[in-house]
């Protein structure tokens, strides 16, 4: 069945780029990084909901899977997260010239990685016991995720000077965005469930090995 | 009064508790014995509402430690290995804190009157850095009595005392249980234990396996050796 | 001693306040004599503004004074205020304290409550010092008025404190190390340096045109800021409601095993 979803997942991106490429080109050329920067954010995004549902889940049942979930969540919207940043650096160097600016998308994506970063540090730094470790991650991807909607509020304060201001013209190009999403959603609901059963086979064999 | 209900508890993956069950009516004075590592600390904290078990219940009076804390801790005094006494405070100062958080009505009076019966008066106004082990021990036992408990946890409360302290320690705990209190305690040194307590009972490896009244038993082989002694008898 | 059980009153709330006000003055009784993280704090905190404004001799010229200041001044605020979220904890560990307030019948709310206003006040303190100092070095003029900066700096405080003693409860009692906390606490009040850098510019006022307090003011350059110092300090005030309300619900997931 995983397999299914990544096949599904790496056909969307596919036929996503393909479109993009030849179709829906969009001119100029370096704006094209757009379909790989849209459908990033928002999976970096969805990452994060997945995380606060499982925090809120552990903190509410006290059952390990849902640990395992934001474990796996976390570590997938990090990949993600950083593909955001790196293409909005790219992106905004084709565009305006600069590398980065304290622009609200920019700042709202830079605080998301970080979250993602302080979060996987925690997980691998904090030692002792089985039931506050996770509790205390899970605690800390509930305050994170208040984080994020005060991050973009915030950002408003900057002058958004850099708002990008071109709209899709043809069906073509929002065709190869639609799949560019889908395709990108679909791999990171195909990448937590893997990283879940990896962690908890790992988890297995550590216990095991310690019986 | 004190039910203790299938308690299970795991640290990492390693079980400590496995399903542990205790009922001690009130005015009982109960034992615990055990190796260490066999989960007597763990079950203490666990009653005490400090640790939070993987399964199970404790109930105290009626009141469950998780569901109605409040009702619940208000009758429990414990008395553990670490003093609980902030070490910038005085003795006294120390004391007036606990008595805030317990709120306890008549403060002043009954902390004068437990400073007497600890034999505490002198050093009242000693910060607890400068105070010896006998002397934080006896401060930790005015401060489990300070709101007036009906249940005594103590969890190896003769560790480190001479025989003087061990034997005002062991005056407090018998009239406590002559005002009807009861009483938990876990030590390894049985013959203290057997003086002070009318029921013993021995974990090993997180299990129960030996619950008796005193009279029931030998108390010198008992206090020879008491795990083969428990083991033999299960 | 005979008169077991008699004294366990129902709960009361005035029990509440006597269980808060104790641990705060306790906290604040405890620190003053061990003497040992407000003296820290607060030549940490003048280090920092020292340094930066050695760093900054150059920029100084132009009008960027403000800016540094500005910049010195929420600088040497989180990183003194992040040692005194690590002591508030600190002092629980020895002689197992912490285990003394869990036995007690409080709610673990209280005690975050208790813990976040002892910090709120420590971190007071070292305003009172540094802030004086923060404007002779960078040769600032409050022209906004000292009492809106005294909110606006009560505001980022228990931002800061309100993060912290959650997330201190935790690194203390599992043993860590302090730069965990650091960490945590800064990615999560890094939205709110924005609005409050904004705030403090315009009590500089380094934020040109109109009134400075009420209006909409746009800067330029160093100082692109848009918005009003009445949304600033809004967004301040509606960050430290969210935060130490989630704070206070969460807390007693964090120090129970």
């Amino acid at each position: 069945m995983r397999r299914l979803l990544f096949a599904l997942a790496i056909a969307l991106l596919i036929a996503s780029t393909w479109i993009g490429l030849t179709q829906g080109q969009i001119v100029p050329v370096q704006r094209n990084i757009l379909y790989a920067h849209v459908p990033n954010s928002v999976c970096a995004l969805l990452c994060f909901v997945v995380l606060l549902a499982a925090s809120i889940g552990y903190l509410a049942t006290g059952r390990q899977g849902w640990d395992l979930v934001a474990a796996a969540s976390a570590e997938a919207g990090f990949v993600f997260a950083t593909i955001l940043n790196a293409t909005g650096m790219l992106f905004s160097r084709a565009e305006w010239n600069v590398w980065w600016t304290p622009s609200p998308r920019l700042v709202t994506s830079a605080i998301l990685w970080f979250l993602y970063a302080v979060y996987l540090i925690l997980r691998v730094s904090l030692p002792g016991s089985r039931h506050r470790n996770p509790r205390i991650c899970a605690v800390f991807g509930i305050i994170a995720f208040l984080d994020v909607p005060l991050v973009f509020i915030s950002a408003r304060f900057i002058p958004d000077i850099h708002r990008p201001n071109f709209s899709f013209d043809s069906a073509w190009q929002t065709a190869a965005l639609m799949l560019g999403m889908a395709g990108t959603a679909v791999l990171a609901a195909a990448l937590i469930w893997l990283r879940t059963s990896l962690l908890r086979s790992r988890l297995k064999l550590e216990e095991e090995l310690l019986q | 009064m004190l039910n203790v209900c299938s308690i299970t508890k795991t640290f990492v993956t390693r079980p400590v508790l496995r399903g542990v069950d205790l009922d001690v009516p009130e005015g009982q004075a109960v034992c615990l014995c055990g190796i260490n590592g066999a989960g007597k600390s763990t079950l203490l904290r666990v009653v005490a509402g400090l640790l939070r078990p993987d399964s199970g219940s404790v109930t105290i009076n009626g009141h469950n430690i998780r569901s109605d804390p409040e009702k619940a801790k208000r009758q429990i005094g414990m008395i553990s290995h670490a003093s609980m006494a902030y070490p910038e405070l005085t003795v006294l100062e120390n004391l007036v804190f606990a008595a805030r958080l317990y709120g306890v009505p008549d403060r002043m009076e009954r902390i004068e009157e437990l400073l007497t019966g600890a034999g505490l008066m002198s050093y009242r106004h000693d910060r607890a850095a400068i105070l010896s082990r006998g002397l934080l021990q006896r401060l930790a036992i005015a401060r489990a009595l300070l709101h007036r408990p009906t249940l005594l946890l103590a969890d190896e409360p003769f560790t480190g005392l001479d025989g003087d302290s061990s034997e005002r320690l062991l005056a407090i705990f018998d009239q406590f249980v002559r005002d009807g209190g009861t009483i938990l305690m876990t030590t390894h040194d049985t013959r203290l234990g057997l003086r002070c307590c009318r029921r013993v009972a021995v974990l090993d490896k997180g299990s129960l396996i030996f619950d008796a009244m005193k009279e029931k038993i030998d108390p010198d082989r008992f206090a020879d050796d008491y795990l083969s002694y428990a083991r033999g008898m299960s | 001693m005979n008169d077991l059980g008699k004294g366990n009153p129902e709960f009361r709330i005035c029990d509440f306040w006597l269980g808060l006000r104790a641990i705060i003055v306790k906290d604040i009784v405890v620190e003053l004599r061990a003497r040992q993280v407000l003296p820290t704090m607060v030549v940490l905190g003048m280090l920092i503004v020292f340094i930066l404004r050695m760093a900054s001799e150059s920029a100084l010229t132009g009008g960027a004074g403000p800016v540094l200041g500005a910049a010195a001044l929420w600088v040497a605020f989180l990183f003194s205020g992040l040692l005194a979220q690590e002591r508030s904890f600190a002092s629980e560990q020895q002689n197992g304290c912490i285990d003394g307030l869990l036995l007690a019948p409080l709610d673990p709310g209280t005690i975050y409550l208790a813990k976040l206003l002892a910090n709120v006040i420590m971190l007071t303190i070292f305003e009172v010092v540094v802030v004086p100092i923060v404007v002779v070095s960078f040769n600032l003029h409050v022209t906004g008025g000292w009492l809106h900066l005294a909110a606006v700096l009560l505001l980022g405080n228990l931002g800061i404190s309100s993060v912290g003693t959650l997330f201190s409860a935790a690194v203390q009692l599992t043993r860590t190390r302090g730069s965990l906390l650091s960490i945590v606490v800064l990615v999560i009040l890094m939205p709110m340096m924005i609005p409050a850098t904004f705030a403090l510019l315009v009590l500089f006022g380094a934020m040109s045109g109109q009134t400075q307090t009420l209006a909409s003011v746009q800067g330029s350059g160093a100082l692109a800021f848009v918005g009003s110092f009445r949304a600033a300090v809004g967004y301040m005030l509606a960050f430290d409601a969210i935060f130490v309300v989630a704070s206070w619900l969460l807390f007693e997931f964090m120090i129970y095993d």
